[in-house]
């Protein structure tokens, strides 16, 4: 597995640990992540220098390594374009070539349904056959969205590698955190005046559980892992007894140039447009191949509202 | 924050400090007004305090709270039509179809009896009130099946309010996945195959069809299995009369046009009401498919298309000649 300190690494390691004692479970990443498991072999790797590759190959095929789960992606994209590029698009093409070298047999890609684009003329919901077209503005969802067609490619070359892709769409859950989340957890939320879109969400759970399922058992294909039901943002709003900020959009635009910390180096659009235009998934064929999600869109928004309550309350 | 504050049952979260000043300044409220009625007592008996503070405040918290979102209920379906809402403007809806278009329906003995259909309509008029009020009518006639869903163009979906609103009361944007996904769930469909030129037609083309710009509905129809429905619907154009259309001043705010109607923009934001037109819908006989059965699967003749505007056309002809006068 790469990315051992992102969500996924650290929730899924464990998680996998616990069903299965006797799995062999070879980790990588740039630092040690703290409190890993002393069962998991640790491997640190730069997946942004050139060499990683021979050097993934080679671990990979000393370990005798069968599935690779890649995650190695930012949680929320940073300023440095540079840098997310290299770890995201190279690295993740060093990745898959070492994959090949070293003859893994089945590859789990981490993708997100963020990738579709939020498009005023997107059908109201995405099938996995749907065109990526991202968004103009999001760097992160563009070098995404050349991984999956770089592993696309590859695997169209490679037919002894097995390519799991899973797009989930936006992730909430009670530990779950990421700008989205953040961003949602405020009290007073800033909403595009006039703009009410249906949005979806993925409890952290479920999310865990597909990435558990394309890592232990086989399922070929692309899948978009997203929960039951849809809920307008304003509705959504009202249910979490937020306040909504409605903001005309070129003022929240504005705005959202200096919000200090959270900075993307990506316009605000690249966010604010998903909340401005449909990108829901059609999450028909996950839910038949890893199972009926535990929480709807509506479940798993309340717990987490609930849950960052909770927090706040101390 | 709030933590300090212990009130309410063990264990449970302390309320937030909304809900705290919600309280203490409803307390005050209570507390200035027993010290008015104490101060100066009623002169001619005990009568009610010409306004209640303490329900003013709570009716101003309230709408401040949802800002103008009170009126949406917490579920909706899967393409963002909201019951709540829907139940909440039917005054409105029947106003308009009853009082002020007064609606005609006729042929409504053509619908099929069971399952979905695709209703295959005219569209005229530059707000997609023809769909609606269609769907709002069929809602009332056939109230067990599952409400009937317009199509929008895709440009009415996309700008601010409308697109929100639509969506609410039923519209579905214009695309042939959503399409499928309806009628395979059972739900019938009213379609403008005209497209966006439909809406910006000139008076002296009102009541003539242009080419479809979305041929895709015999296909869908055919796909799907449901019948076709061809549909005239008269008045809506003279709902908004276009006289003539400014491109220039509307590429600058974004729309394809600046509309010029009789009213509008001389009367400004008013000029936007529709004029109380007689309106006259037609429902045809189902629209046979027979003939594509022979083979082509995939493609349709551009002829069936033909046929299909020929059909509603005549229909329009007949709903037209049904109405006496536009006005009346």
């Amino acid at each position: 597995m790469t990315g051992l300190r992102t969500f996924l690494g650290r929730q899924l390691v464990p998680r996998l640990l616990r069903r299965n004692p006797a799995l062999r479970i070879v980790g990588f990443d740039q630092r040690r992540p703290p409190g890993l498991d002393t069962r998991v072999v640790f491997h640190p790797i730069d997946l942004t220098e050139p060499g990683a590759q021979a050097e993934l190959a080679e671990r990979l095929a000393s370990e005798g390594v069968e599935v690779l789960v890649h995650a190695a992606f930012r949680t929320d994209a940073s300023a440095q374009l540079e840098f997310d590029r290299a770890l995201e698009t190279d690295g993740s093409l060093r990745v898959i070539d070492a994959c090949v070298e070293a003859r893994v047999t089945r590859f789990v890609l981490a993708s997100s349904t963020m990738l579709y684009g939020p498009w005023p003329d997107n059908p109201n919901f995405l099938t996995e056959a749907h065109p990526l077209r991202g968004h103009p503005g999001a760097h992160a969802v563009a070098n995404r969205i050349e991984v999956e067609s770089l592993l696309a490619d590859c695997a169209e070359r490679t037919p002894d590698l097995e390519v799991t892709v899973l797009r989930s769409c936006w992730v909430l859950g009670p530990t779950f955190d990421d700008r989205v989340s953040r961003f949602l957890a405020q009290p007073v939320v800033p909403k595009l005046l006039g703009y009410d879109p249906l949005l979806q969400f993925i409890h952290e759970d479920d999310y865990l559980n597909a990435f558990e399922r394309a890592a232990m058992e086989s399922h070929p294909g692309v899948f978009n892992i997203v929960g039951r039901g849809v809920l307008p943002f304003a509705t959504l709003l009202r249910l979490g007894d937020k306040r909504p900020l409605p903001l005309p959009s070129r003022l929240l635009y504005r705005m959202a140039y200096y919000p200090g910390p959270r900075r993307t180096g990506d316009p605000p659009t690249a966010f604010y447009d998903y909340l401005r235009h449909l990108w829901v998934a059609d999450g028909a064929r996950g839910w038949e191949e890893f199972g009926e999600p535990l929480y709807s869109t509506r479940e798993a928004w309340v717990e987490f509202v609930s849950a960052r309550r909770m927090r706040r309350a101390g | 924050m709030g933590s300090d504050v212990v009130e309410g049952p063990k264990g449970a979260p302390s309320r937030d400090s909304r809900g705290e000043v919600a309280v203490e300044l409803r307390r005050a409220l209570a507390g200035l007004r027993d010290d008015i009625r104490t101060r100066f007592p009623a002169e001619r008996g005990e009568t009610e305090p010409a306004v209640d503070l303490e329900r003013l405040w709570d009716g101003a918290r309230r709408r401040i709270g949802t800002l103008g979102m009170s009126e949406h209920s917490a579920e909706v379906d899967e393409f963002g039509m909201d019951d709540e809402v829907l139940r909440r403007v039917a005054p409105v809806l029947d106003f308009l179809l009853e009082r002020y278009w007064r609606v005609a329906l006729r042929g409504l003995e053509n619908l099929p009896l069971s399952g979905p259909c695709l209703l295959v309509a005219n569209r005229a008029g530059l707000v997609p009130y023809d769909g609606l009020m269609l769907a709002h009518a069929l809602a009332r006639e056939v109230p067990d099946a599952p409400r009937p869903r317009f199509l929008v163009a895709d440009a009415g979906m996309r700008w601010p309010f409308v697109g929100a609103t639509l969506a609410q009361l039923g519209g579905v944007r214009a695309r042939p996945e959503n399409a499928e996904r309806l009628l395979a769930s059972g739900r019938s469909l009213i379609a403008f195959p005209e497209g966006a030129s439909g809406s910006a037609k000139a008076w002296r083309d009102r009541y003539r069809l242009q080419p479809f710009a979305h041929a895709g509905a015999i296909g869908l129809a055919h796909a799907s299995g449901v019948p076709i429905v061809p549909v005239g619907i008269v008045g809506a154009e003279e709902a908004h009369p276009l006289m003539a259309k400014l491109e220039g001043p509307g590429r600058r705010v974004g729309l394809p046009f600046v509309p010029v109607t009789p009213t509008f923009p001389l009367l400004g934001v008013l000029g936007l009401l529709p004029l109380p037109s007689k309106w006259v819908i037609r429902i045809g006989e189902p629209f046979s498919l027979e003939h594509l059965e022979a083979g082509a699967d995939e493609h349709v003749p551009s002829g069936a298309n033909e046929a299909l505007r020929a059909r509603i056309e005549a229909l329009v002809k007949r709903a037209l000649a049904d109405r006496e006068s536009t006005w009346t």
